[in-house]
């Protein structure tokens, strides 16, 4: 196995241009439909859809980069949602579906906790994020990526559908836990 | 200090708890009118020779079951504890220190006027009683004017289990007047009765605009609890339906000291001159 050391960060044309055909790895079923779209007051380095037909706005950072691209990637969301059925209408083709809304990617090389944990409370579905290292191999340079995955595990799960038999009461305990017999139960009608 | 083993030795054995008075726990249900509007002249406590003569060996626990994000009835909790210091009695509310409860409570550590939070490394009903016991006893030695140990205690530990359930002699409830809080305040009882068979289980009726909604809520728990447990739960008293509960629990400020004539405050005040005087009666004093 080839020896591998950290590099020097890249110059940012060189990053993304040796993300582009990472993008792949980073969500799997994308397929890039535009790069560098002025949308918010800043670029979106990379604009893809999902077979979803949903949006996926990439957005790549440089070291410390991490919280101002969290709010951009927000902003650039709210950006391209209501703009989404002028594209469908524009471009029929594009695989872009009304409604299917939008998502963000953030790219960074490391993520600090509030960026993180930002990420978490938007929910899943919103931003995601995804580190990457810049590493000699042999001759060679690379990028390696990798989801953060601390994002997924605080993701809130979503809401359990509403079981009438045994909701939740303010305890946590259900209607199992409280053990109220039919009679009682009726009691406080 | 406790001098004897004996002195707290009723601590650790839950039978050894001496029951609430029947008559007087009777009396407490039927004088869900008076009890739920005391007087609400300045408290003063029994602070008689005869009293710190009396002092005990350790003071009275009030274990107070309260799930995990329930930030209402933790906020009642840690403002009784305040109201119990503004009495001039010593207060702690002990209560686990869980992560996932931690949005409940202000900063751990003593508060104002003397009230404390102290969050134990209790994970099961054993430890979080042991833990209470501890505090009980130590804080009774600088408590020439009595006072009261609060719990909070995670229902779910409420699961039948006997260990620690000395923690459980005597137990506050809170309970609004919807027909499922009330039915979960019953459940609740259930579970606690069926932990021991001697405690004395207290309900607090919280969120009410009006005093007679709160004597016909406590009136369905207590006719209810009668009939299917065959047990005389106490009124404590209720708390009134007030905006400032609402902003003080946001804030984590004692709503006594911020809006000291609000309503909110004055019931609080009336609950916890209630429980601070069955707590120097002979059952648990």
């Amino acid at each position: 196995m080839a020896d591998l050391a950290l590099a020097e960060p890249l110059r940012r044309s060189q990053l993304v241009e040796g993300l582009r055909s990472r993008l792949a790895e980073i969500v799997p079923t994308l397929r890039v439909i535009a790069e560098g779209v002025l949308g918010a007051d800043s670029s979106i380095d990379f604009v893809g859809v999902e077979p979803t037909g949903r949006a996926v706005l990439i957005l790549i950072g440089e070291e410390g980069d991490d919280l101002e691209l969290i709010g951009r990637a927000i902003a650039q969301r709210a950006w391209v949602e209501p703009r989404m059925r002028d594209w469908i209408q524009l471009a029929p083709d594009l695989g872009l579906r009304p409604g299917a809304g939008a998502r963000s990617v953030v790219l960074c090389p490391s993520f600090r906790y509030e960026t993180e944990a930002a990420a978490a409370a938007l929910g899943s579905g919103t931003v995601s994020l995804v580190r990457y290292r810049t590493v000699q191999s042999g001759g060679r340079l690379e990028i390696l990526i990798e989801p953060v995955a601390r994002e997924i595990a605080r993701v809130p799960t979503p809401p359990r559908p509403v079981d009438p038999a045994s909701p939740a009461f303010r305890t946590g305990l259900s209607h199992e836990d409280l053990g109220l017999t039919a009679e009682e139960y009726v009691a406080f009608e | 200090m406790p001098q004897k083993l004996e002195d707290v030795l009723d601590y650790f054995l839950p039978g050894a708890a001496a029951p609430a008075s029947p008559a007087r726990a009777m009396a407490d249900s039927s004088e869900g009118s008076q009890r739920t509007h005391p007087p609400t002249s300045d408290w003063g406590l029994d602070a008689s020779p005869r009293a710190r003569a009396g002092r005990p060996a350790a003071l009275p626990i009030i274990a107070l079951p309260i799930g995990d994000r329930d930030v209402v009835h933790a906020a009642f909790a840690w403002n009784l504890a305040v109201e119990f210091a503004r009495c001039g009695a010593n207060a702690t509310l002990l209560a686990p220190a869980d992560p996932a409860a931690a949005s409940l409570w202000p900063p751990s550590g003593r508060g104002p006027i003397g009230a404390e939070l102290e969050l134990v490394p209790a994970t099961n009903l054993r430890e979080l009683n042991r833990a209470a016991l501890d505090i009980a006893v130590s804080r009774a030695a600088d408590a020439p004017n009595g006072g009261v140990v609060l719990a909070r205690v995670p229902p779910a530990w409420l699961n039948g289990m006997s260990e620690g359930r000395a923690l459980l002699r005597w137990v506050l409830l809170f309970a609004a007047t919807e027909s499922k809080d009330l039915r979960e305040t019953y459940g609740l009882a259930k579970r606690v009765l069926r932990a021991g068979p001697t405690p004395r289980i207290g309900i607090t009726i919280h969120g009410v605009r009006h005093i007679d909604e709160a004597e016909r809520a406590f009136s369905r728990l207590a006719d209810t609890a009668q009939r299917h447990l065959g047990h005389a739960v106490v009124s404590y008293g209720l708390l009134m339906d007030d905006l400032h509960i609402y902003r003080a629990i946001v804030a984590h400020r004692p709503i006594g000291l911020e809006h000291p004539q609000s309503r909110a405050a004055r019931a609080l005040r009336d609950v916890a001159r209630l429980l601070l005087e069955d707590a120097q009666g002979p059952a648990h004093g």
